[in-house]
């Protein structure tokens, strides 16, 4: 990396971001390619980061716009995703055991299912909430709601995806 | 044959309470889908090549203009 202060920032910031480009996407190589571009525009435009909002914010916004566009830009060509199982499992953490593997692997593959059920609003704001580092305030600036209408369509969002996931089995 | 029966009533008490106590952990495992998220994003690897792409990308761009992480945590400007 150009510097220990940005290397620093990767560190901390790229799992919430690749998981962000993963589970919007469905698909981990594009989730990878959507990850380096979202760092790349983040070193391009650290200059521009005004400190109003925290670093984890500003790299959502990036990775929330670039996404969506990479989406509707599927949407307009009608390409669809086609990860093959090998992907996946280098998407996995590769210290557990292989029934573990299995465990996440079959988790990961419904939840995907599931929020791929969901309206986009709906799976945009479970995956910005699960972060725990983000606050109901700054969940409702990236999403463009009030922190209350959050908190409303959170419990919709869940009800939703429970019962989707269930559907899943 | 009394205290036989007596141990297997305690035996599958026990079993049951186990039971019991294995299905509320699993259901307090996941209280909502945040939850459930969290847990596969922690057991979620982010792909050492997106690292090593980045620092082939940004070697060749000229760094930010000012100490960015100076202007967010105090110091003055190199």
């Amino acid at each position: 990396m150009a510097s220990a202060e940005f290397s620093s920032l990767y560190a901390e910031n790229s799992r919430a971001i690749f998981y962000l480009a993963l589970r919007f996407l469905g698909d981990p190589q594009k989730a990878e390619d959507a990850t380096h571009d979202v760092f790349l525009k983040a070193f391009r435009k650290l200059d521009q980061f005004r400190g109003e909002a925290s670093l984890r914010t500003w790299l959502y916004r990036i990775a929330i716009n670039h996404c969506q566009n990479l989406r509707q830009g599927w949407h307009d060509r009608h390409v669809f995703s086609n990860a093959d199982d090998a992907v996946w499992e280098n998407a996995m953490a590769g210290t557990d055991s292989p029934l573990r593997v299995l465990e996440i692997k079959e988790l990961g593959q419904r939840i995907q299912k599931t929020l791929e059920g969901l309206p986009d609003e709906y799976r945009l704001l479970l995956l910005l909430v699960a972060d725990e580092e983000l606050s109901y305030e700054q969940v409702g600036a990236l999403v463009g709601q009030s922190p209350d209408a959050v908190r409303g369509k959170l419990h919709r969002a869940r009800k939703t995806f429970a019962a989707l996931f269930k559907k899943t089995a | 044959m009394k205290q036989q029966t007596k141990l297997s009533e305690e035996q599958q008490q026990q079993q049951h309470a186990a039971e019991q106590q294995t299905q509320k952990q699993s259901a307090r495992e996941f209280a909502n889908a945040e939850e459930m998220l969290r847990y596969d994003a922690a057991h979620t690897t982010v792909p050492p090549d997106i690292a090593r792409r980045l620092q082939k990308s940004t070697v060749d761009l000229p760094g930010p203009k000012t100490a960015w992480w100076r202007r967010l945590f105090g110091g003055t400007n190199q």
